[in-house]
């Protein structure tokens, strides 16, 4: 059978007025300054549409940094009926920006906050903008548009996630996301600042746990694993070239939005090739399509078909070679490479910066 | 409100080779051909028995089993928030 691509992630800048020490985009944000244009990005959308996909992602980066072009893409994405997604920090999340783009479809927006307070918030933003955050949270709750808030969890903000778990409450959004750091990128380059110890990812797990419980048909809380504490890896992005497709802000074509860390793959630009030929063809998208590229312990492992192997870029950063399997499965022999990481010395913060 | 009603952001629609799909905020779930069935007919107009007395007639299966089986997968993705029962129905 085919693989058809389901969701698309469009990454239209990786320009963004934060500096959240977490973020997985890439270290060298300044290499993607020559932007795909709305032309090219309508034209994906035709592209993506029919090839399969019916979701569509719009993230950065800051997205809105494009007022404009967002609800060209938006306006697209709906004539081809495909589900669209806004995932955005708010900041820039004006009545008038929330009116263009619920005219364009906007079918849902998923807006961050850094913590439940302000202070701490505004620490890990590295700038002022928690307060500007709710009022975003507020505008869009207020409109016929579905909303999730989003927050990222690491070692200085997970021991108050019952707080944020509140706010949303209070605020009264029916969907929450709370994502253990995943480390590529700034995030990979911060790992030390950041990596919560294991007694605070199993206090936060079993608040997670308390809450979805009682919160049942009210509110959904979606919660990402922190992966190097568990036995197996995460199923990253359902298997490579399988369901998912990111396009970064230069037009590179990837399996998953952190692939452009592995230096060892070339990816094809939208510019140059359809996307079609990109999915189907490319040496990328096949590299790690399917079971055939697994080496043990996955090959004959029982959840070859459930985790896929883990992810391809953990395996490229901690072992250098994206083709092994993800040290963060206990089976790897890898795994100590996964201890060490969660054993390190602490670290200063470095915020993400062009 | 009497009748269930996709939530606010869920979208039912079909793959271009006929896979029912559930398009929720952030994910796309994979629905079974029955499931499929019986959320397309979700409107948020039809009552849980017009939506059974459709698939029985269109079955030709015994519509109270039906009904059961749509209560149960109502009540599932009641409780993931992508939809909303009327009051009535709820526990």
């Amino acid at each position: 059978m085919p693989y058809r691509p389901l969701s698309l992630l469009a990454e239209l800048t990786y320009r963004c007025n934060l500096q959240c020490p977490y973020c997985y985009n890439p270290l060298d944000l300044a290499a993607y300054r020559e932007e795909l244009d709305a032309d090219v990005w309508c034209r994906v959308i035709d592209e993506a549409a029919a090839l399969g996909v019916v979701q569509l992602h719009l993230s950065g980066g800051e997205p809105t940094l494009r007022p404009d072009d967002c609800c060209a893409i938006l306006r697209r994405a709906r004539e081809r009926n495909v589900y669209s997604n806004l995932i955005t920090q708010g900041t820039f999340l004006s009545e008038n920006l929330l009116d263009r783009m619920l005219a364009a479809g906007l079918d849902h927006v998923q807006i961050s906050l850094q913590a439940a307070h302000a202070e701490l918030a505004d620490s890990i933003a590295g700038t002022q903008v928690h307060e500007r955050k709710l009022e975003a949270l507020k505008r869009a709750l207020a409109r016929n548009v579905a909303v999730t808030i989003n927050c990222v969890l690491h070692s200085r903000n997970i021991d108050e996630i019952d707080d944020v778990i509140s706010l949303a409450e209070e605020l009264g959004v029916k969907r929450l996301e709370l994502a253990n750091t995943q480390f590529y990128g700034w995030g990979f380059r911060n790992r030390r600042a950041l990596i919560p110890t294991r007694a605070q990812v199993e206090r936060a797990g079993a608040i997670v746990r308390a809450a979805r419980e009682r919160l049942r048909g009210r509110m959904e809380i979606t919660y990402v694993l922190a992966d190097y504490y568990e036995e197996f890896p995460k199923p990253c992005m359902n298997g490579w070239g399988r369901q998912f497709l990111t396009i970064v802000p230069d037009g590179r074509v990837l399996p998953c939005p952190a692939a452009a860390s592995i230096t060892t793959l070339h990816f094809e630009n939208v510019r140059d090739h359809p996307l079609s030929k990109i999915w189907n063809e490319s040496e990328a998208f096949r590299a790690y399509r399917g079971i055939e590229w697994m080496p043990e312990p996955c090959r004959s492992c029982e959840r070859r078909e459930i985790d896929f192997g883990g992810c391809r870029c953990q395996a490229f950063l901690l072992t250098g070679d994206a083709g092994l399997t993800d040290p963060a499965c206990s089976k790897s022999p890898k795994h100590h490479l996964v201890e060490q990481l969660t054993s390190e010395p602490e670290a200063a913060l470095i915020p993400r910066r062009m | 409100m009497n009748a269930p009603a996709l939530a606010q952001g869920v979208r039912f629609r079909r793959s271009a080779d006929g896979q029912g799909l559930l398009l929720i905020p952030e994910g796309v779930v994979n629905l079974n051909d029955s499931a499929a069935a019986i959320i397309e007919l979700v409107d948020g107009q039809r009552i849980t028995m017009e939506i059974a007395a459709l698939l029985a007639t269109r079955y030709s299966m015994d519509v109270a089993a039906i009904a059961s089986d749509i209560e149960d997968l109502l009540q599932r993705l009641a409780s993931k928030t992508w939809l909303v029962l009327p009051a009535a129905q709820t526990h």
